[in-house]
C-alpha cells in the first residue's frame, strides 16, 4: 500500500504540473509531464523561471524546522494531556472540545495578541538569511524569538491530534479481556497499566501518527502565512494563486511523500510494539 | 467468520445525550439567528460609515465598529449566515461523496471499488485544506463550498468503504447471500441501518470539518468574496486592526468557535472514544 501511494501522489503531482496556464487541459501534456517526472524533472517556476526543484528545497527546510518545533510541543503536551483525559479526568474529556473548536488561525492570532498585550512583545519574522539555533549567540536568540509562536501555533494543533489519537487508543486498549485476566493472576493496576497497557496506547498513537502529520502540515500552512514565516506550505498557497502549477507540483508531492512516509513508519513502529495487527 | 467490532464503544448514555442535546440545541438556536439575520442586524451587509471606525463596544454599538466604522455585530451575523450557508453545503458533499459513495464503493464489482479505494487513499495522504485550495486554484472561488466539500470527504469515503467491506463478510451477510438475497438488497439494507444509526452524528461532524476548511480557506483569501464576507474572510480583514481594537476580531471568532463547538458537540464523542 505504501508504494501505491507514493506511485499515487506522482501521478497526482504530474496531473497538476500539466495543468496549462491558458487554455484546455492536454492528455498528452499530462503524459509527458509524468515521464518528465520519473526523470525527476520538475520543471521551472512559471513565475521566477528558476527550477522548481531549486525553488522547493530552498523552502522545505524552514517548514520542516517548523514542522519539528511543532511535533515536539506536541508530543511533550499531547501525550500527557490524552491521558490525563482519558483515565483520570475523563468527565473534562468533552471540555477539551471548547478548547479544539476554535480552527487554528483563531489560535495563531490570539497567540499574537497575547504576546503583544500580556508580553509586550511584537513578533517580527527574523530576518533573512534565516538564523539557525546552531549558530549559537544572538542568531540562536533570534532564530528562537521568531520559532516561537508559528512553533507554538502549530504545536497547538498537534497537542489537539496527538491527544485524540492517545485517547481513541487507550479507548480501544482499556476494554481488552486481558487486563481482567492479569488482576485474577494477582497484578496491580499500575503494573499492567505500565507494562502492558501503555505500550498498547503508545502503538494505537504511533498508527496514527500519519493523521497527525497532516495536521501539523495544515497548521504550519497557517502559522506560515501568519508569522510570515519562509517555508513551502505558504510557497503552496502562493503558487495556487499564481497559477505557478510546477511548483504547487512539487511541494504536493513533497508533503505526499512525507506524509506516507510518516504514516508507513507510524504502522511499522506500531506493530514493532505489537500494538497493531 | 469474522466478529464485527462495535460502531461505536460502549457509552454512558445519558453523558452522551447529554452532550448531542447541546450541541443540537447549540445548532438550532444558531439556525434561527441565521433565518432572522436581516430582521435582527442593524443594517445590510456591507454598510459603511454607520459609525465613527474603531469604536469599541458601548450601548450604541455593542460589538463596536471596525476600521471602515461598519457595525461588528450586524457584519458577524451576516458572515455567519453565510458560513453557515456554505458550510451547510459542504456538508452535503462531504457526506455524499464521503460516507455514502465510499460505502456503495465497496460492493461494486470487478475490482472498481479497490480502484477507487486506492485514488481516494492517495488523496487522504495530503491535508483536505490543502486539496480544497487547490480545486479552488485550479477553477474558481465560487465553487468554494463543492472543493471543501470534497476536500472533506476522502477519510469519510475510506473508512466508510472499509466498514462496508467488514459488513459485507459479516455472519448476517454470509446467512443473507446463502439464503438468495442479492447484493443490491444487502446494500440497500446495511445502508438503512448505517444511516438510521450515525447519520445525525456524520453530518455533525462533516459540519465541523467543513466550517474549519471553508473559513480558513476565506481566511487565506481562497473563500468567499466581498460583500458575501464570511466568518473567515471578517476575521483575515481584522488582522490589521485587532492588536489594538481587539473586537474586530473577537466576536467573528467567537461565532465560528460556536458554531464549530456546537458541531463538534452534536456529533456526539469523538469517534471511537469513551464517554
Amino acid at each position: 500500500m505504501f508504494g501505491l501511494g507514493l506511485l499515487g501522489a506522482w501521478i497526482l503531482a504530474a496531473a497538476v504540473a500539466a495543468v496549462p496556464a491558458h487554455g484546455g487541459y492536454s492528455l498528452r501534456t499530462a503524459l509527458v509531464r509524468l515521464a518528465d517526472f520519473a526523470r525527476l524533472d520538475f520543471g521551472a517556476s512559471s513565475i521566477s523561471g528558476l527550477r522548481a526543484a531549486a525553488v522547493v528545497g530552498e523552502r522545505l527546510p524552514a517548514t520542516l524546522e517548523l514542522l519539528t518545533a511543532g511535533a515536539i510541543v506536541a508530543f511533550v503536551v499531547g501525550i500527557p494531556l490524552g491521558v490525563l483525559l482519558g483515565r483520570g479526568l475523563r468527565a473534562a474529556a468533552p471540555l477539551i472540545q471548547v478548547v479544539a473548536a476554535a480552527p487554528v488561525f483563531c489560535a495563531g492570532l490570539g497567540l499574537l495578541w497575547l504576546s503583544a498585550h500580556a508580553l509586550r512583545w511584537t513578533y517580527a519574522p527574523a530576518p533573512l538569511p534565516w538564523p539557525s539555533l546552531a549558530e549559537g549567540g544572538r542568531a540562536a536568540l533570534l532564530a528562537l524569538g521568531a520559532l516561537a509562536l508559528p512553533g507554538l501555533t502549530v504545536g497547538a494543533a498537534g497537542a489537539a491530534a496527538v491527544q485524540l489519537a492517545v485517547r481513541r487508543a487507550e479507548s480501544g486498549a482499556i476494554e481488552e479481556p486481558y487486563r481482567h485476566g492479569l488482576r485474577l493472576l494477582g497484578l496491580g493496576s499500575f503494573e499492567i497499566d505500565r507494562l502492558y497497557l501503555a505500550p498498547q496506547i503508545l502503538a494505537g498513537m504511533l498508527a496514527r501518527f500519519g493523521e497527525i502529520v497532516l495536521t501539523l502540515f495544515s497548521a504550519a500552512a497557517v502559522a506560515e502565512w501568519l508569522f510570515g514565516w519562509p517555508g513551502a506550505a505558504v510557497l503552496f498557497l502562493k503558487s495556487v494563486a499564481l497559477h505557478d502549477w510546477n511548483v504547487t507540483a512539487l511541494v504536493l508531492l513533497a508533503f505526499a511523500v512525507i506524509s506516507l512516509v510518516a504514516d508507513f513508519c507510524g504502522v511499522l513502529a506500531a506493530r514493532a510494539l505489537g500494538g497493531v495487527p | 467468520m469474522m466478529a464485527l467490532p462495535p460502531l461505536r464503544q460502549s457509552a454512558a448514555p445519558s453523558l452522551r445525550m447529554t452532550i448531542r442535546s447541546i450541541g443540537i440545541a447549540g445548532l438550532g438556536l444558531m439556525a434561527v439567528v441565521v433565518s432572522l439575520t436581516d430582521v435582527i442586524a442593524r443594517v445590510p451587509a456591507g454598510t459603511d460609515h454607520v459609525g465613527p471606525p474603531l469604536t469599541p463596544p458601548s450601548a450604541l454599538f455593542q460589538f463596536g465598529t471596525d476600521l471602515f466604522g461598519r457595525d461588528i455585530a450586524s457584519e458577524t451575523l451576516h458572515a455567519l449566515a453565510v458560513t453557515v450557508d456554505t458550510a451547510s453545503l459542504a456538508m452535503l458533499v462531504t457526506i455524499l461523496a464521503g460516507g455514502f459513495a465510499g460505502f456503495v464503493a465497496a460492493r461494486l464489482p470487478w475490482g472498481l471499488g479497490f480502484l477507487l479505494r486506492w485514488i481516494v487513499g492517495v488523496l487522504t495522504a495530503l491535508p483536505p485544506l490543502f486539496l480544497a485550495i487547490l480545486c479552488i486554484g485550479l477553477s474558481n472561488r465560487g465553487l468554494a463550498p463543492l472543493y471543501a466539500g470534497l476536500a472533506a470527504s476522502p477519510l469519510a469515503f475510506v473508512r466508510a468503504f472499509d466498514r462496508a467491506r467488514a459488513l459485507g463478510t459479516s455472519p448476517h451477510a454470509d446467512y443473507a447471500r446463502a439464503t438468495g438475497v442479492s447484493a443490491m438488497t444487502l446494500l440497500r439494507r446495511d445502508l438503512t441501518y448505517e444511516l438510521r444509526e450515525g447519520i445525525l452524528a456524520v453530518a455533525a461532524r462533516a459540519l465541523a470539518a467543513v466550517t474549519i476548511i471553508l473559513s480558513t480557506v476565506s481566511f487565506f483569501g481562497f473563500g468567499s468574496a466581498p460583500p458575501n464576507r464570511d466568518l473567515g474572510l471578517m476575521i483575515a480583514s481584522a488582522r490589521e486592526t485587532y492588536i489594538g481594537a481587539w473586537w474586530t476580531a473577537a466576536f467573528p471568532i467567537v461565532a465560528l468557535a460556536l458554531l464549530i463547538l456546537f458541531a463538534r458537540l452534536a456529533a456526539g464523542l469523538e469517534e471511537g472514544e469513551r464517554p
